[in-house]
């Protein structure tokens, strides 16, 4: 066989695509792009069923008047013109925002907090690591009796330890005033361990030769942590603000605990708007109005994490 | 060529494509066949907090067990028992309605009967119930379950309202059972008496939900209150409302009262029978509860002091045997509720008979259970009912769920969320009003 022959016949074997791709017609490359949606197809096609068409049906019964025993009826806006009249949309709508601006912050900050000091890996801040993530292994519900226990009036060892040392007529959790920020607390303490795993993660990524360096440079280690770790956990901390904000507007903590510890009372003070919707869908059966209050959550949850990607830049480095 | 180099040797993406395919098919094939086995078994389900495997005491989820194993062993269709944990408060129950697969039997309160009424869930038992047996169900209990003339509920109970105290510490204060408070006034200042650095005085629920609104009626009827007035707009607004939402706030300022209950205000053992109060308002039930769960704790009972100028009112809730409309057999389902609970049977009489006083403390819907109960009504705690709380006792309202949220955010508002009643009056029976002007359903009662 001529050398010419033998290296065109070579050329053809590595670029021809195989018999069966042939015999459909797809090059190589329309193969590896078929195969690669097709790989995605089950998630795509879950995340289509079980969330995509939900919320579209979810978002079009605010539009109706639906009684939960299969009666459907258009009424137009009236289900948000309720809302505008319903003074405990109003207050769970105030006690969502606050319940989000105090829970956020305070979740960055202790998960951080907590990362910071047991970041470096030696046997005693493996045993703490675990301690602040033990919490993550029991259910919700559990911890939110424990803690009603805790909390109790005049019984619980909260209230006995208050009045140890003084502080009397306090209720933890039937008092307006306090429960919400004693939920508050306990969702930290639930939720810090995990967030300081992130932390952690994100500690880790950062390379030591910049903090030797900022050394040999003079800073010291306040300098550092402002000028090397906070800006090289933008990423870090843009995630972890993203699922700290979704778990304190929509998040299982926000209505399990709440569910159980305090079932949104004493009158509606812990009543976030996600347990109001579930009142009114579950107990009152008024799923149209808990749609239309539910596209409500939705549309806080959307403009809030604009203002956090605004503020963050979508966490992207600051190459600068 | 393919790179399938994590693939498990012979295994390539085509392979598992295909593979994941042929498991689809075959597991949206066996559907239909899950559907068919589902729709041709003969089995009525009927949830219920009781039983079986439930944590209510064993001599209720034995009369449960009982009763649905007497009637499988004599009819072709077959009652099945589903318990349900949360059942007033979870979603299960609504849940299932919504999805159209709601249970064929299930237990219901007045306090919930028009949201399923209304929803068109609630079939009619009219036709299954022998018209002397009908009878036999006195207007006051029967009432808040039918419409028109119909009955879509049988009541399984009557569960009026009453105070109980602990003896140990009324003797703690140097009282006796000559001291139970008449009047408000003295309630208060019994439970202000009985306030220790670890115990309340006294103990409402303070819970927002059904059974709230439902402890607390009568303290508003007692004034002459109402939440609706015969011209059908809200009745809410008057001094009694005022007087009622007063009494329960000034119980809680005064710091006899506690701002939150253990498990519920219905349940005796873990308030009472704990030492967290000594004086607890709650149903007929505390009795058993309190013998089958804290046997050890001696209680004493009164019955509701009343306002100055006021007469003596309480109310009897209790629950309802209802049949889904749109059940797999919704005429025998009607026919298992008669035979149960409202038969000429008299074993049927004899079921509400055990019921009421065997595996609870309870009053008879009917009039010829409490005659064939008259033993154990004649004697102890049961008598005191009988005799004392039951002759003042009115139905548990049925209001929608709409109406029911008005006044629980008002009972809330003036007994824990330190609003004046007057405003809380003012302000819910506004709603009451705008609500009340577009309702369609069946009348509140």
């Amino acid at each position: 066989m001529p050398a010419s022959h033998a290296s065109i016949s070579t050329a053809a074997a590595t670029s021809d695509p195989p018999i069966a791709a042939r015999r459909a017609g797809l090059t190589n490359r329309q193969r590896e792009v078929l195969a690669g949606y097709l790989f995605i197809a089950p998630d795509f096609i879950g995340l289509f069923v079980f969330v995509g068409i939900p919320m579209v049906l979810a978002l079009t019964m605010g539009f109706f008047d639906v009684n939960g025993f299969g009666q459907f009826n258009f009424v137009g806006l009236a289900n948000y013109q309720k809302m505008l009249g319903d003074t405990v949309f109003w207050q769970c709508l105030r006690v969502t925002l606050l319940y989000m601006v105090l829970l956020v912050p305070s979740l960055y900050v202790s998960g951080l907090g907590l990362a910071l000091l047991v970041q470096r890996s030696n046997r005693f801040n493996t045993v703490m690591r675990s301690i602040f993530f033990a919490p993550q292994m029991v259910s919700l519900v559990v911890i939110g009796l424990v803690w009603q226990l805790l909390s109790a009036d005049k019984v619980g060892v909260l209230s006995r330890g208050l009045a140890a040392l003084g502080i009397t007529g306090v209720s933890l959790l039937g008092s307006p005033g306090f429960a919400l920020y004693t939920t508050l607390l306990v969702t930290v303490w639930f939720l810090m361990g995990f967030y300081m795993l992130i932390f952690i993660g994100g500690l880790q990524d950062i390379p030591r030769e910049y903090y030797e360096a900022a050394e040999i440079d003079g800073a010291g280690r306040v300098q550092s942590f402002w000028h090397i770790t906070l800006p090289l956990l933008r990423p870090t901390s843009f995630f972890v603000l993203l699922i700290s904000l979704v778990a304190s507007v929509a998040g299982s903590q926000a209505f399990d605990l709440i569910y159980v510890m305090t079932k949104g009372g004493p009158a509606n003070s812990t009543s976030v708007l996600i347990f109001y919707v579930y009142q009114q869908a579950f107990q009152y059966s008024a799923f149209g109005y808990a749609a239309a209050m539910a596209s409500i959550v939705v549309v806080i949850l959307m403009l809030a994490t604009a203002v956090l990607f605004l503020m963050t830049r979508g966490g992207r480095f600051n190459y600068e | 060529m393919s790179n399938d180099t994590n693939m498990p040797r012979g295994w390539n993406r085509r392979d598992i494509l295909r593979g994941s395919a042929a498991l689809g098919a075959a597991g949206l094939a066996g559907l239909p066949l899950i559907g068919n086995a589902y729709a041709q078994a003969k089995t009525l389900n009927f949830w219920n907090f009781y039983a079986p495997d439930s944590e209510q005491p064993k001599a209720q989820q034995d009369w449960w067990t009982k009763m649905a194993a007497d009637w499988n062993a004599k009819s072709e269709t077959k009652v099945e028992l589903d318990y349900l944990v949360d059942y007033m408060q979870g979603n299960k129950l609504s849940t299932s309605f919504a999805s159209g697969q709601g249970p064929d039997l299930f237990l219901i309160s007045p306090g919930d009967f028009l949201r399923y009424y209304n929803g068109g869930a609630l079939l009619d038992l009219t036709p299954f119930i022998d018209a002397d047996v009908q009878k036999d169900f006195p207007d006051a209990v029967m009432g808040t379950r039918k419409v028109d003339g119909k009955i879509y509920g049988v009541p399984m109970e009557v569960e009026p309202m009453a105070f109980y105290y602990s003896v140990k510490a009324f003797e703690d204060a140097g009282l006796n059972e000559n001291d139970v408070p008449k009047t408000w006034d003295e309630l208060l200042e019994l439970g202000k008496k009985l306030t220790t650095a670890d115990r309340y005085g006294l103990l409402f629920q303070t819970d927002a939900g059904y059974y709230q609104n439902f402890t607390w009626y009568p303290f508003m009827w007692q004034g002459g209150g109402e939440f609706q007035g015969a011209d059908g707009k809200s009745a809410f607004n008057s001094p009694a409302t005022v007087a009622a939402l007063k009494l329960w706030k000034d119980a809680i300022d005064s710091g006899a009262a506690p701002r939150q209950v253990n498990a519920g205000g219905f349940d005796m053992v873990a308030n009472l029978g704990a030492g967290y109060c000594a004086i607890q308002n709650c149903g007929i039930w505390g009795i058993a509860a309190m013998k089958q769960n804290a046997p050890d704790t001696p209680f004493g009972m009164f019955k509701l002091p009343i306002p100055t100028g006021g007469k003596y009112v309480t109310v009897g809730g209790g629950w309802a045997f209802v049949a889904n409309a749109k059940g797999k057999d919704p005429d025998t389902a009607g026919k298992f509720i008669a035979w149960a609970l409202a038969s000429k049977e008299q074993d049927s009489v004899q079921r509400v008979v055990d019921w009421c006083t065997v595996a609870k403390s309870d009053m008879p819907p009917r009039q010829s259970a409490i005659e064939a109960g008259k033993a154990a009504y004649g004697q102890g705690e049961l008598k005191f009912f009988a005799d004392e709380v039951y002759p003042g006792a009115r139905g548990e309202p049925r209001l929608p769920p709409e109406a029911y949220k008005i006044i629980s955010d008002a009972i809330q508002a003036a007994q824990l969320g330190g609003i004046e009643p007057e405003k809380a009056a003012e302000d819910a029976s506004k709603q009451l009003d705008a609500f009340l002007a577009t309702y369609k359903g069946a009348p509140m009662l």
